[in-house]
């Protein structure tokens, strides 16, 4: 293996990471006089942007299929797919840090964005348990940075405080889990891993490792009970950055959990089936995934402040984006990508609109959204929709992703075992139309408090537009594709 | 190794590791963490790995100690004063502690390899450094790299989070 063939299928990444010192350079040129700060942000952005569409452009030059050092850096259809996707959320965050973030330390800001978005790519593409531990590290230390980036806000330090100590935790608590899977198995790649294991009776140990695991993905995907973190840094950190966390972290780590579970810990699946549990993963997935399904709605009802609603009803839908892993299978894994696809960029326009509204109004409670229908028709027809396909309502995207999900953990097993999962989800989606169809009346619905008719409506719908515009057609062709490139 | 020198180095480890949470005088806590990694660093020796065992004490009890000693005399810490202890929140932490402890214990009891003794390491031709240059420098050459990205990024965090912003 040469170092140029190495560059050559890590192009991708390449450019990202050249990008993003490219970034932090142009942040440090000066323009003069004082308002020229602004414009050397636009540069900032400007390459950023470019940078990443030029990763999609090597993304689609990688070769069909390729394994470098067995399983380090795998490529095939799925994982370029899936890094094109995670290029796209990368976009997307840096649009909303030219309507959102003030423009003190842009370069830096966007560095971090497309440092975390190496380590995504890194996790999207790796079948091997010491890149998966490093992508997930590289990612957390850039998120926790972003959280805690709006140094004029208290509440963006104690929420980058929060998800700081939760995500050490967590990860110390996956490294344990993965040393003791290594330790059991003598191997890191997850392939070989699922031979050993088959070949292995089923161990205290085993399950100890594979427990200890799950605990660090189940904080990634803020799934309960290790969701604690997600309100608060949600409503705390800067929007571009609590956008990124829903959106870009949530996709790579559902890919990533999906391939250890389905893939390295197959031989031990056990049944999560009602009456017939033996004991494995599947039933540990499937507890999370009701007790995120209970939790994340219920509480998510009781919400006034519209990004703390949006980061407990993210609870809720980790809870669904599980039901898909705990069926299994190329049904189930399909399932859960394209939910937790549609998911991310429907929750990034949520964002999106979140920004806009919060510039407007300079604060993002759900009383700043009264009356947004009389002050731009536009975001307020976005943020139902957003609203509506989060809910599940037919035609939209969210609706075929959890219709999807629901019949694959229908299927899966005997007896339709899972139907008590699928039954409470089904409750779940119910409950949670009641709080996404507040947000709507509140926007449709409320009169606007006096003093807000009063600003100006400048700035409204522009830059944004065109994000949720683009956010909003992406997922239709998306479902083919997805569905197409599976192995 | 004589199972009294494992004996007294794992408690020596112990003991010091708790004095480091339980003192409130953060450079009395930090000299603690030098012993206890002394101690780590004779349990790895005891295994034959000298190599880790060295850089356990250059790197951890050396440098990195220093570090710690740098930041607690330029952020001018003192002795932290005594709180009101929660005593419902400690109880219920030692005992997920000590449930934890047992399941481990229970675990690792049940294991048939936990009660064998391995046979001793094949001493190699090509010493530990070398070895390690190679595997570093030609299987794990990815995650080699990916880690100077990793160390970028604690860089750039931790310069933008402790500068003092300009009002």
């Amino acid at each position: 293996m040469s170092y140029l063939e190495l560059l050559k299928l890590a192009a991708p990444e390449a450019t990202v990471a050249v990008t993003a010192l490219a970034v932090l350079a142009v942040g440090l040129i000066r323009w003069g006089e004082t308002p020229s700060n602004r414009r050397s942000s636009a540069f900032c952005s400007a390459v950023a942007g470019l940078g990443l569409a030029a990763a999609v452009g090597a993304v689609v030059m990688l070769p069909q299929s390729a394994t470098l050092f067995g399983g380090m850096l795998v490529i095939t259809p799925l994982t370029s797919l899936f890094k094109i996707i995670c290029l796209a959320l990368a976009f997307f965050t840096v649009v909303l840090a030219r309507t959102d973030l003030s423009s003190r330390n842009r370069g830096e800001y966007l560095a971090l964005v497309l440092l975390a978005t190496i380590g995504l790519m890194l996790l999207v593409g790796s079948e091997e348990l010491l890149m998966i531990f490093i992508g997930l590290e590289l990612t957390g230390l850039s998120l926790y940075v972003m959280t805690a980036f709006d140094k004029t806000d208290i509440r963006s330090a104690e929420a980058g405080l929060k998800y700081f100590l939760f995500g050490s935790t967590a990860s110390a608590f996956t490294l344990f889990g993965l040393s003791l899977i290594y330790g059991m198995s003598g191997t890191t790649g997850l392939a070989v891993i699922a031979q050993k294991l088959s070949a292995q009776p089923i161990s205290p140990l085993l399950f100890a490792g594979i427990v200890m695991t799950l605990v660090g993905f189940a904080f990634k995907i803020a799934a309960a009970p290790f969701h604690l973190w997600a309100p608060d840094a949600y409503q705390g950190a800067p929007v571009p950055s609590a956008a990124f966390i829903a959106s870009g972290s949530k996709v790579a780590s559902f890919v990533v959990l999906g391939k250890i579970v389905l893939v390295g810990f197959g031989p031990d699946k056990g049944s999560a089936a009602w009456h017939a549990m033996i004991s494995g993963w599947a039933p540990v997935l499937a507890v999370l995934a009701a007790l995120s399904i209970l939790i994340g709605n219920l509480v998510a009802l009781a919400q006034s402040n519209v990004r703390r609603l949006l980061a407990y009803s993210a609870v809720a839908h980790a809870g669904y984006t599980l039901l898909g892993l705990v069926a299994g299978g190329r049904d189930g894994f399909s399932a859960t990508l394209f939910y937790t696809t549609v998911y991310a960029f429907t929750l990034v326009g949520a964002f999106g609109v979140v920004a806009l509204v919060r510039r407007e109004t300079g604060g993002d409670d759900l009383i700043n959204f009264a009356g947004l229908r009389a002050r731009s028709p536009l975001l307020a027809g976005c943020m139902s929709i957003f609203m509506l396909s989060l809910a599940g309502l037919p035609p939209l995207a969210g609706f075929f992703g959890k219709f999807y999900l629901f019949i694959a953990a229908l299927r899966a097993g005997e007896n339709h075992g899972l139907l008590w999962l699928v039954a409470l989800a089904l409750l779940g989606s119910l409950v949670s139309l009641y709080y996404y169809l507040i947000v709507l009346k509140v926007i449709f619905v409320d009169e606007p408090a006096q003093h807000e008719t009063s600003l100006p409506r400048r700035n409204v719908g522009e830059g944004g537009d065109f994000l949720q515009r683009v956010s909003l057609s992406v997922p239709g062709p998306l479902v083919a594709h997805i569905i197409a490139s599976l192995p | 190794m004589s199972p009294i020198l494992f004996w007294f180095f794992a408690l020596l480890m112990l003991v010091f590791g708790a004095a480091v949470v339980v003192n409130r005088n953060p450079i009395a806590s930090a000299l603690n963490l030098v012993v206890s990694f002394l101690g780590l660093a004779a349990l790895f020796m005891s295994l034959d790995a000298f190599f880790i065992g060295i850089i356990q004490v250059l790197v951890y009890a050396g440098a990195v100690m220093v570090l710690f000693l740098f930041i607690i005399m330029l952020l001018d810490l003192r002795a932290e004063r005594l709180r009101k202890i929660n005593w419902v929140a400690s109880a219920g932490g030692v005992a997920v502690a000590l449930a934890l402890l047992v399941q481990i214990f229970y675990v690792i009891g049940h294991l048939t390899f936990s009660k064998q003794t391995f046979p001793p390491l094949a001493r190699s031709e090509i010493d530990d450094v070398h070895n390690i240059g190679l595997l570093l420098f030609g299987n794990y050459n990815l995650p080699f790299q990916i880690i100077g990205v990793l160390v970028l990024v604690a860089t750039i965090g931790a310069v933008l989070l402790s500068k003092r912003e300009r009002r």
